[in-house]
């Protein structure tokens, strides 16, 4: 991938400066970029090493666990079919916490062990297809939009420029990356949402017909208080509505299963 | 809004140091041996990258001496305007889904030129801290399981940058 932005980089730049005319002044600009290669990387070093050692500490002392107690909780939303089949949420949990705390090395290999997990979740139908099933692409989504709690390389390279405050943008960072992550969420699931929701409409024209009786038999005895018998009326419907039964009894089975866990 | 500027690094260092102090002596030790075993990873990660740190600067250079990344920013100039972001991110933007260590050589560029601490350099550092590689994630994980059909995964990831880049600024705007 490197190679490849390296060579449009300089490709397109040849091509620019031969018709502009500015080909003399692209010297000028390797020979500043390498040596400002070398001015940048020795900035970095300090700071890296300071944030490094800091999160290698927090590390240490537990943070890793302690980002995973509020972690899961959340992810278990996020991520139903794997808590229900009690498979990955674990490995979710640590892919995320590590990359909350930006170790790299470490949250690569995690990540791919949570797609792994997910993966099999996929069961047969992914092992036969190799589709991408909800949550993987959610998981997959949701990494691109990862918090970072110390953008370690982002701090040191503000500190190499002299910011007169390297670590002002970290709470707006944080907040960004929060906004980032449930929009994340959001849009990965939406595909799913939306065909949900046209397959109940596909339902309601298709049992209009039989659904109007029940729904005029119901009316008719809500008539007098509609604001509370609304809900009711629409219950009633769903319950007479092909496919949806079935759809209620998953979620009452898996609902013992929930209180099960701790 | 000013977010306890200064105050964050300091106060992270007293935890850490409170830590050392009280606990354990063994703990303690540990801890300290914890953090030089992470600046001495660190220091690798930062000597590791000048080779890259190089090539890339120097393509870099280039793509800015050329005038390219104006042009860039003058075609792109209508659609970052609409959507807050300053022009002179164009090819950062361009990058930062592609490749981390190039993402940085830009942002090393770009803070040479302006200040990290102008508009444009504080929403070229939330955007950065907040998004990732998208397409190289994407097919690392992906390709590591052997997904055939990613589906909507990638123009979801690539969506989910567009937007994070327009609320970094919009945050920037707001709070900063």
């Amino acid at each position: 991938m490197l190679g490849r932005v390296f060579g449009v980089l300089c490709i397109i730049s040849v091509i620019c400066a031969a018709v502009t005319g500015k080909i003399s002044e692209l010297g000028v600009g390797v020979a500043k970029g390498a040596s400002g290669a070398v001015t940048v990387s020795l900035g970095l070093l300090g700071a890296m090493a300071l944030w490094n050692g800091i999160i290698r500490v927090l590390e240490a002392a537990g943070a890793t666990k302690a980002l995973a107690a509020i972690a899961s909780p959340v992810l278990r939303l996020v991520f139903p079919d794997a808590y229900r089949k009690k498979h990955g949420i674990a490995e979710i949990t640590a892919a995320v916490t590590a990359n909350m705390l930006g170790l790299g090395n470490a949250a690569t290999p995690l990540s791919i062990a949570a797609m792994k997990a997910l993966a099999e979740n996929g069961g047969e139908e992914f092992a036969k297809t190799g589709r991408a099933t909800d949550e993987m692409v959610t998981f997959a989504v949701l990494s691109t939009a990862s918090l970072d709690l110390i953008p370690t390389t982002l701090l040191a390279l503000r500190t190499a420029a002299g910011s007169a405050a390297p670590d002002e943008i970290l709470v707006p960072v944080w907040i960004c990356s929060g906004l980032c992550a449930a929009f994340a969420i959001f849009i990965s699931r939406a595909p799913a949402i939306l065909e949900k929701q046209i397959q109940k409409i596909k339902r309601a024209t298709d049992g209009k017909i039989s659904g109007k009786t029940i729904a005029a038999a119901a009316s008719a005895g809500a008539m007098p208080d509609n604001s509370s018998n609304g809900k009711k009326i629409t219950q009633r419907k769903r319950l007479s509505s092909p496919g949806i039964p079935a759809r209620e009894e998953k979620t009452a089975a898996a609902q013992p299963e929930r209180g099960a866990t701790p | 809004m000013n977010f306890a500027t200064g105050a964050i690094v300091p106060l992270v260092l007293a935890s850490v140091g409170a830590l050392m102090l009280f606990s354990r002596r063994e703990k303690s030790q540990l801890y300290f041996d914890a953090f030089v075993s992470g600046a001495k990873y660190g220091i690798e990660t930062a000597v590791k990258l000048l080779p890259t740190l190089v090539a890339l600067l120097c393509a870099v250079s280039m793509f800015n001496a050329s005038g390219a990344a104006e042009l860039l920013a003058k075609l792109l100039s209508p659609v970052l305007g609409a959507l807050g972001i300053p022009t002179e991110l164009a090819t950062l933007l361009l990058v930062r889904p592609v490749s981390g260590s190039a993402s940085s050589a830009l942002a090393a560029e770009l803070f040479s030129r302006i200040s990290p601490d102008s508009y444009a350099g504080r929403c070229a550092s939330v955007i950065l801290g907040s998004s990732d590689t998208a397409i190289y994630i994407v097919a690392v994980y992906f390709s590591a399981v052997g997904v055939k059909k990613a589906r909507h995964t990638l123009p979801a990831a690539l969506t989910v940058m567009l937007v994070c880049a327009v609320l970094a600024c919009a945050i920037v705007r707001l709070l900063m």
